[in-house]
């Protein structure tokens, strides 16, 4: 972001090169047009599907025993059993992006200032380094992997768990966060870390004093967005059997009551819509 | 001496900055995350149960690659293991997957390229580019705000409904294609660049803007050329950002039923083959790190070019 000249020359053929890359694409996918149409039983769910957009419902659409809890305020669980996962993976996230974000920032093992001589101990430096890499490593292969892929392989060694769904959640956002962590502090600005070595506070107050209270506005608005996309995946966790959203818009959708489904996907939007208006108030509060 | 010079600290502290929204925010989200822990049914009582247990241990025993079962560790065989699933499903998993996000994300662009420009508060206004156009009508004025509030609507709309919601309802919609995950990764990421670039549009400097519309460029005209070339490299920065998330996403769409790498690794999960499963996972891994670095190396070369 911070360097964005570009040869405005060349923005044709890069433009040509996005597009033919895109054909060549759907051309090997094997991908026809006429395929975009629905068959005729398609088009007959899609009317269906589409028929009830605009008169979501309120009630549930078959006979139901007495005493069940009413659609409405089902949905509204469905919606704070989302936010309770995506909150919880937060927790988790947070604790483990700021200890591994601690220890893949440069700010540790790399000296502070200019003038500062390089430190008398060769051999802890090199152990640093070597834990930097493995910390790097480790990063690297939990946001690689995805939350829904974490979460199958917890499901097929723990079973259906809870706290196995918060984990899997929490896992490659702690990898995230802790990426954005160590790249925010090391980019800081760095007078603020100097001065406070030159005074003699030791690399670990710089790092607490002067270059996290630095990175501290983007690392929260960072945080937040990543809520909103915890949000999302936590949803989405409800198609394999955890009670959030996603579980109710499935069941909804296989007994074919379009009403209900709609009802849940509103509260989906409502929900997202919300938590996407808030970080990006906090974010144009944080920035400025 | 030291006491004065610890007043002046704690009255430095004292009118620090405060920027409420913030401390609010910062505070609901800590009580939020608090209430999830004690509301939330996390901690059934099972977790460590004995048959989990013994679930986790015949996991971790089946990771191993099943020909090595009670034998010495052999990394020929292993090898061997690894190259035949790879020629029976693995590279065409991968190629397929990667075409996949190529498909969304070109597709996903065109669309929220076209979208931005009556996104766009400088542009989707009765008097675009701060210029005047003459008294305000108020027919055109409420016709534009139409406009902007049914796109920016219809952008959050897309963008707000997640992947794999969006290629749910599509593969119910479309039937078994991949036009379904194609489209459900389009659908999204439209939603997304769309803002992105709507946003960048609005923070351009206005007057080159301003100028061409002055001397009769229309608004399709400034667009084209004046917008997308002040703003192409932050649009390609977010084209790249997004193609990262469209290949991670396209790995796991598989698992609805579509042979890129999700299906097959969910097809071996049912069938409790998990050390294929875990191989099968690794690859996804390779196959992100890959994009990573052919994006970031993509983004330097652009750069470069100035």
């Amino acid at each position: 972001m911070r360097d964005d000249r570009l040869n405005i020359g060349r923005r044709r053929w890069i433009l040509a090169a996005v597009l033919a890359a895109g054909f060549a694409s759907i051309y090997a996918l094997d991908l026809q047009w006429s395929q975009l149409l629905p068959n005729a039983g398609g088009i007959h769910t899609a009317g269906q599907f589409f028929a009830r957009a605009l008169s979501p419902a309120l009630n549930y659409e078959s006979a139901v025993p007495q005493h069940t809890t009413p659609l409405l305020i089902k949905a509204l669980a469905a919606a704070w059993q989302t936010i309770l996962f995506a909150a919880a993976a937060l927790s988790l996230a947070l604790v483990g992006g700021a200890v591994l974000g601690f220890f893949a920032s440069t700010a540790l093992w790399l000296p502070a200032g200019a003038h500062e001589p390089s430190s008398g101990r060769p051999l802890g430096a090199a152990l640093l380094g070597v834990v930097h890499t493995l910390i790097r490593l480790l990063i690297t292969l939990m946001r690689s992997v995805h939350e829904l892929l974490w979460a199958v392989l917890f499901l097929a060694a723990f079973g259906l768990s809870q706290m196995g769904a918060v984990i899997a959640l929490a896992l490659p956002c702690a990898g995230i966060l802790a990426k954005i962590f160590a790249e925010l502090v090391d980019e800081a600005p760095s007078e603020a870390a100097y001065a406070l070595r030159a005074a003699g506070a030791s690399r670990l107050q710089v790092f607490c004093f002067a270059l996290l209270p630095c990175a501290m506005p983007d690392i929260l608005a960072y945080v937040l967005y990543r809520f909103e996309c915890l949000l999302r995946t936590s949803a989405v966790l409800g198609f394999f059997g955890f009670p959030t959203l996603g579980l109710y818009i499935a069941a909804a959708f296989e007994n074919l009551h379009y009403g209900e489904l709609w009802s849940y996907l509103y509260t989906l939007l409502i929900l997202i819509v919300i938590a996407d208006w808030w970080s990006g108030l906090l974010r144009r509060e944080l920035l400025r | 001496m030291s006491e004065l010079r610890s007043i002046a600290v704690l009255d430095l502290y004292r009118t620090r900055p405060k920027n409420w929204p913030v401390r609010i925010s910062v505070g609901f989200m800590f009580a939020l995350m608090g209430i999830a822990w004690l509301a939330g049914d996390f901690f059934t009582a099972d977790t460590f149960a004995q048959s989990r247990q013994a679930n986790v241990e015949r996991f971790l025993h089946e990771l191993l690659p099943f020909p090595l079962h009670n034998v010495d560790f052999d990394w020929a065989v292993a090898a061997r293991w690894g190259w035949e699933i790879l020629e029976d499903k693995g590279f065409e998993a991968l190629y397929t997957t990667f075409l996949i996000s190529v498909a969304a994300i070109v597709l996903a662009s065109v669309v929220g390229a076209l979208l931005t420009i009556p996104a766009a508060r400088n542009i989707a206004t009765d008097q675009p580019f701060g210029l005047y156009h003459g008294s305000p009508s108020v027919v055109s004025r409420l016709l534009w705000k139409i406009v902007f509030v049914v796109t920016r609507g219809v952008l959050i709309l897309l963008r707000s409904i997640p992947e794999y919601v969006w290629a749910f309802l599509l593969l119910a919609l479309l039937g078994p294609t991949v036009w379904s995950i194609v489209l459900a990764l389009a659908l999204h990421n439209a939603g997304i660049l769309g803002k992105l670039s709507a946003e960048v549009t609005e923070d351009l400097p206005p007057a080159p803007l301003r100028a061409l519309h002055a001397l009769g460029a229309s608004r399709a005209h400034v667009s084209v050329m004046a917008v997308l070339p002040v703003a192409f490299p932050r649009f390609l920065l977010f084209f790249f950002y997004r193609w990262e998330t469209c290949v991670r996403e396209a790995t796991v769409l598989g698992m609805l039923g579509i042979a890129s790498l999700g299906f097959w690794i969910q097809e071996a999960r049912t069938r409790n083959f998990y050390d294929e499963m875990i191989f099968l996972v690794l690859l996804g891994v390779i196959l992100i790190i890959v994009g990573d670095v052919f994006s970031s190396l993509a983004r330097r070369w652009l750069r470069r070019l100035s």
